[in-house]
C-alpha cells in the first residue's frame, strides 16, 4: 500500500511539475504550446544518456537536461514567436510530430521503439539514490524547486512584463519591452524547468520510451492547466491532481470495461475543457476571470 | 517511375488534403476561429459512410448524403451551442480554440468506443490498382479523387463570386458590418460558413475510406493538415490553403523517394517551419508583422 | 469641401493667408545660432508619407517638435494623427520620409528600443495591462531590460507619481476595475513614471468630467513645466487652446498649418474643415 502510495506521489509530483511550467507560458504570457510532452522527453534522454555513459552525478545529469530543453525551445521560439499567437501553436504542433518521431527512429541516444532501459540511479554527494522513499524526495524537491522558481519569477519584474505583453502587446512595446526577448526567454524557462521533471522521470522509471511523450500527452498536460485554471499557482497542480485521480475514480464505475478506461477518460476531460471554456474560462481556481495574477 | 507512381499518389492526396484545408481555411478565414475540430468532422463523416455503406447496406449516394447531413450538422452545432456561447462573453481566440479541441477528443474517443481503433476501409472496386504503364499502378479512385475535387471547388468558386451568400462571406472576413448589407446577420453567415466548410471535408473523408482508411485517431492528422496548409497558403486565402493543401499532399509523397514513411509527416511541418520562418504570410497572404 | 492644393513650400508664404506659420512647420527652423527665444527641436518629422494598398493615409508631412513645448496635433476625424504617432513610435513603418530624435534617425527601429531612447505614448484606447494592479502598471513600466531578473523603478517615484495621478488610494486594484476618468489618469501616470523627454497621448482627455478635466489639464501643465516635451492630439478645444503653445493642423494626411493655435483656429476655411467635420 505504501509502495503504491509513494508511486502514486512520485508520479503526480512530475505532472505537476510539467502543469506548472506549461501554465507559466500559456497562463502568464498567453503562449499556448502543444510541444510540452517533447521537452519533458528531451529532459529524459538527456539525463538517461549522461547517467549511462559519462556521470550519473544528479546535478550534471539535470543541468544537461535543462540546457538541451532549453536551448531546443529557443529553436521553436525564436522565429514562431515575431508573429501571431496561431502560428506558435501551429509550429509547436509541428515540432511536437516531428519530436515522436525523431524519438522514435534515432536509435542511438533514444534507443528507438525500444527506448532505454537500465539507466543508473543519480548520485548525490556520492550517495546513488536507492528507496522509493529517496525518489519521492527527489520528486517534492523537485516540484518545490519548480513552484519557486517559477513563483519568484512571476512576482518579480519578469512576471509583470508577460502579463503586460498578454494584455496589450503594444503598450508594453511603447513601455519599452523586448516583446520577442521575453517571450522567447518564458518559452525557454519553461521547456527548461519541464527537462527538470524529464530527469526525474527517467531517474525513477529507470526506463523510458516514446510513449509517454506522445501528442496525447501534450494534450492531457494543456488540460490539466486548462481545467486547473491558467493563470494561477494552484490551478494547474489541482489540475494535475484531477486528471491523475480521474482514472483512479472512474476505475470505481461498474459498468465501464477496463479497457476503455483510457479512451473514457478522455472524453471526460474533453467535455470538462468545452464546457469550462464556456462558462468558466479560468478554470476550477480561476473562475469566471481568465488571466489572473501569481 | 517511382517519380511519377510517387506524383500521382501525390496528387491524389493533395486533392483530398485542398478539400480539407479549404473547408477548414474557409471557417478560419471568415469567422475567427480556430476551429481545430475540423478534423473530428472528417472523421465523424468518415465512419458515418462507413456504417451506412457497409454496415447498414444502404446505396452509396444515401449513404454519402447521410456522411454530409452528419457532417454538416455536426459543424453548425458546434457553432450555434458551443463557439456563439464562448464569443459572447470571451472573445479570446485561445478560448474557443480550447474548446474546439476539447470537442475534437470527445468526438474521436466516441468514435473509438463505437468502432474500435483499428483501420476500417470500404471496399470497393475502384481502389483495386491498374498497370496503366509498367511500374506505375494507379486505382480509377484517383481519378475519382481528382474529379470529385475539381467539382468541388468549382462549385465553391461560383458560390463564392455568383451568389449573395458568396459575396457576404468574403465580406464577412474583411468586415462583419457590411454583412448586414447582404440582409444576413453575423450569427446567420456564421452557420452558412461551417455549414459548407464541414461539407467540404465529406468527399475527402468518403475517399479516404474507400483508399487507405479510416482511424479515429486520424482527426490529429487532418487537423495538422488544415492548419499547417491555411498558414503555407496563407491566412484568409482560400485559394492559398487548397493550393498548399494540394503542395503538402504531393510533399509528403514525393519524399518518399527519399526518406521512410514514418517521417513523412514530419515533411509537412519542415515545410511548415520554413514558411514561418521565412514568409509567414504565406503563399499568397499578405506579409504579416507582429 | 477640401482645401485648396498643397505643394510643399507653399506653407512658408502662409497660402491660408493669414493663417500664421512659424518656423517649425515643414523643416523650415534650421537651428540658426542666435535665435535664443526658440527652443532646440526634440524631434523632427521631414516627408512622412504612408501608403496603405490603395489609401495614402499621410502625405509628405514633416513637422518638428521644439523641447518643451506642448504641440496640439488637430484635424477632423481620420486625418491620419494616429497614423503619424504610430510612424514616430515604431508601430508603422513610414512609406517614405525619416524621423529623427534628438538627429538620431529611428528609421528601423522596434518600438520598444524607440520608447527606450525617451518616447512615450499613450492610445486612444487606452490599452492599459488589464489583469494588473494599478501600481503594477506603473511599477512595470519603470522596469526596463529583457533579462528574467530587471531592476525595478524606485518606489518612491512610484508612489509619487501615483498620488500625483490620484490613484494612489487605488493602487491595489485591478485596472480593469477602475472607472473611466481613473483609467485615463492610469493611462498618464504610466507615461509618468516613465523617463521620456517626449510624451505622445492620442487623445488622453476626451470623456473627462470637468472636474477630472481641470486636474488633467493641471497635471500636463506641471509635466510641461518640467520640460517634457508633450504632442497631444486632441478634439477638445478647451484642451488645446488652455494648452498649447502651438498648434499643427493635419487633414486628410496633409498637414495644412502649424504655429500659433489662435491664429490658426482664427482662420475661416480651416475652421470650417475642422468644424464642419465635426458637425
Amino acid at each position: 500500500m505504501l509502495a503504491y502510495l509513494q508511486n502514486i506521489a512520485v508520479l503526480f509530483c512530475v505532472n505537476a511539475m510539467l502543469a506548472v511550467t506549461l501554465n507559466f507560458i500559456m497562463g502568464y504570457a498567453g503562449i499556448f504550446s502543444l510541444a510540452h510532452a517533447i521537452f519533458f522527453g528531451v529532459g529524459a534522454y538527456v539525463a538517461a544518456n549522461i547517467a549511462m555513459h559519462f556521470s550519473d552525478s544528479l546535478l550534471l545529469c539535470v543541468a544537461g537536461a535543462v540546457l538541451v530543453s532549453g536551448a531546443l525551445s529557443m529553436v521553436l521560439a525564436l522565429p514562431a514567436l515575431r508573429v501571431r499567437g496561431e502560428y506558435f501553436v501551429a509550429a509547436s504542433l509541428g515540432l511536437q510530430v516531428i519530436g515522436v518521431t525523431v524519438f522514435s527512429e534515432w536509435k542511438g541516444v533514444t534507443g528507438g521503439l525500444g527506448g532505454l532501459v537500465g539507466i543508473p540511479p543519480p548520485t548525490v554527494f556520492g550517495h546513488a539514490l536507492a528507496t522509493p522513499g529517496e525518489f519521492l524526495a527527489l520528486a517534492v524537491a523537485g516540484l518545490a524547486a519548480v513552484l519557486l522558481i517559477t513563483t519568484a519569477l512571476l512576482r518579480g519584474s519578469f512576471g509583470r512584463s508577460l502579463m503586460a505583453i498578454r494584455d496589450s502587446e503594444s503598450a508594453a512595446q511603447a513601455a519599452g519591452k523586448w516583446v520577442a526577448a521575453i517571450k522567447t526567454l518564458s518559452v525557454a524557462v519553461s521547456a527548461g524547468l519541464a527537462g527538470v521533471a524529464g530527469a526525474i522521470y527517467a531517474f525513477y522509471m529507470s526506463f523510458v520510451n516514446v510513449e509517454g511523450f506522445m501528442l496525447e500527452t501534450s494534450i492531457l498536460l494543456m488540460a490539466m492547466v486548462i481545467i486547473g485554471g491558467t493563470g494561477t499557482v494552484f490551478g494547474p497542480i489541482i489540475g494535475a491532481a484531477l486528471l491523475m485521480l480521474l482514472p483512479a475514480a472512474l476505475t470505481y464505475l461498474p459498468f465501464l470495461p477496463p479497457s476503455e478506461l483510457g479512451t473514457v477518460q478522455q472524453i471526460v476531460y474533453g467535455a470538462i475543457m468545452v464546457l469550462l471554456m464556456m462558462y468558466r474560462p479560468g478554470g476550477l481556481v480561476g473562475g469566471r476571470r481568465k488571466g489572473g495574477k501569481a | 517511375m517511382l517519380f511519377v507512381q510517387l506524383f500521382v499518389n501525390g496528387i491524389q492526396t493533395g486533392a483530398l488534403y485542398a478539400l480539407i484545408a479549404a473547408g477548414f481555411s474557409l471557417i478560419f478565414g471568415t469567422t475567427r476561429v480556430f476551429h481545430v475540430a475540423h478534423g473530428a468532422t472528417f472523421t465523424l463523416a468518415g465512419f458515418v459512410f462507413y456504417e451506412l455503406y457497409t454496415a447498414l447496406a444502404w446505396a452509396w449516394p444515401l449513404a454519402a448524403l447521410g456522411a454530409g447531413v452528419a457532417a454538416a450538422v455536426f459543424g453548425m452545432l458546434v457553432d450555434r451551442y458551443v463557439y456563439s456561447v464562448i464569443q459572447r462573453h470571451e472573445a479570446a481566440f485561445f478560448t474557443v480554440f480550447v474548446a474546439s479541441f476539447g470537442l475534437a477528443i470527445v468526438v474521436q474517443n466516441l468514435i473509438t468506443i463505437g468502432f474500435g481503433r483499428g483501420l476500417v476501409t470500404v471496399p470497393t472496386p475502384l481502389s483495386k490498382s491498374l498497370e496503366l504503364l509498367p511500374g506505375l499502378y494507379v486505382a480509377p479512385m484517383a481519378a475519382v479523387a481528382v474529379l470529385c475535387a475539381a467539382v468541388a471547388f468549382g462549385l465553391l468558386h461560383w458560390l463564392l463570386t455568383h451568389t449573395n451568400l458568396g459575396l457576404a462571406l468574403r465580406a464577412l472576413g474583411e468586415n462583419p458590418d457590411l454583412v448586414r448589407v447582404y440582409g444576413l446577420t453575423p450569427r446567420r453567415l456564421s452557420q452558412y460558413v461551417f455549414l459548407i466548410g464541414s461539407l467540404l471535408a465529406v468527399p475527402a473523408a468518403i475517399l479516404t475510406a474507400a483508399t487507405s482508411g479510416l482511424n479515429p485517431s486520424m482527426g490529429h492528422h487532418i487537423m495538422l493538415i488544415s492548419i499547417a496548409a491555411t498558414i503555407v497558403g496563407g491566412v484568409g486565402s482560400l485559394r492559398g490553403a487548397a493550393v498548399a493543401g494540394l503542395l503538402l499532399g504531393m510533399a509528403e509523397n514525393l519524399s518518399l523517394a527519399w526518406i521512410d514513411p514514418q517521417w513523412s509527416e514530419a515533411v509537412t511541418f519542415v515545410v511548415l517551419f520554413l514558411f514561418i520562418l521565412f514568409r509567414p504570410g504565406g503563399v499568397f497572404g499578405r506579409a504579416v508583422a507582429s | 469641401m477640401s482645401a485648396p492644393g498643397h505643394i510643399k513650400g507653399e506653407y512658408r508664404s502662409a497660402k491660408h493667408e493669414g493663417a500664421p506659420v512659424d518656423a517649425y512647420c515643414n523643416g523650415n527652423y534650421d537651428g540658426a545660432p542666435g535665435s535664443a527665444a526658440a527652443p532646440p527641436v526634440l524631434l523632427r518629422m521631414q516627408g512622412l508619407s504612408k501608403r496603405f494598398g490603395g489609401l495614402q493615409a499621410i502625405s509628405d508631412v514633416s513637422l518638428d517638435l521644439p523641447a518643451g513645448m506642448i504641440t496640439t496635433l488637430v484635424g477632423p476625424n481620420g486625418a491620419g494623427k494616429t497614423t503619424l504617432f504610430n510612424m514616430i513610435t515604431g508601430h508603422l513603418t513610414p512609406t517614405a520620409g525619416t524621423v529623427h530624435l534628438h538627429g538620431k534617425p529611428l528609421a528601423r527601429l522596434a518600438p520598444w528600443q524607440i520608447a527606450r531612447l525617451g518616447v512615450g505614448r499613450t492610445f486612444q484606447d487606452l490599452r492599459l495591462f488589464t489583469h494588473m494592479s494599478v501600481q503594477e502598471n506603473v511599477t512595470t513600466v519603470t522596469e526596463r531590460g529583457s533579462w528574467l531578473w530587471q531592476r525595478r523603478g524606485d518606489p518612491a517615484r512610484i508612489e509619487a507619481v501615483l498620488r500625483e495621478a490620484g490613484l494612489w488610494d487605488k493602487r491595489h486594484e485591478r485596472a480593469a476595475d477602475l472607472a473611466y476618468a481613473e483609467r485615463k489618469f492610469l493611462s498618464l501616470a504610466r507615461i509618468m513614471a516613465c523617463d521620456a523627454s517626449l510624451w505622445l497621448l492620442d487623445e488622453p482627455a476626451s470623456g473627462l468630467d470637468p472636474r477630472s478635466f481641470e486636474r488633467f489639464v493641471a497635471l500636463l501643465r506641471s509635466y510641461a513645466a518640467r520640460g517634457i516635451t508633450i504632442c497631444i492630439i486632441e478634439h477638445n478645444l478647451d484642451l488645446v487652446t488652455q494648452l498649447s503653445d502651438r498648434l499643427a493642423f493635419l487633414d486628410q494626411g496633409r498637414l495644412l498649418a502649424c504655429g500659433d493655435p489662435a491664429g490658426i483656429l482664427k482662420d475661416p476655411q480651416l475652421a470650417a474643415i475642422y468644424f464642419g467635420e465635426r458637425a
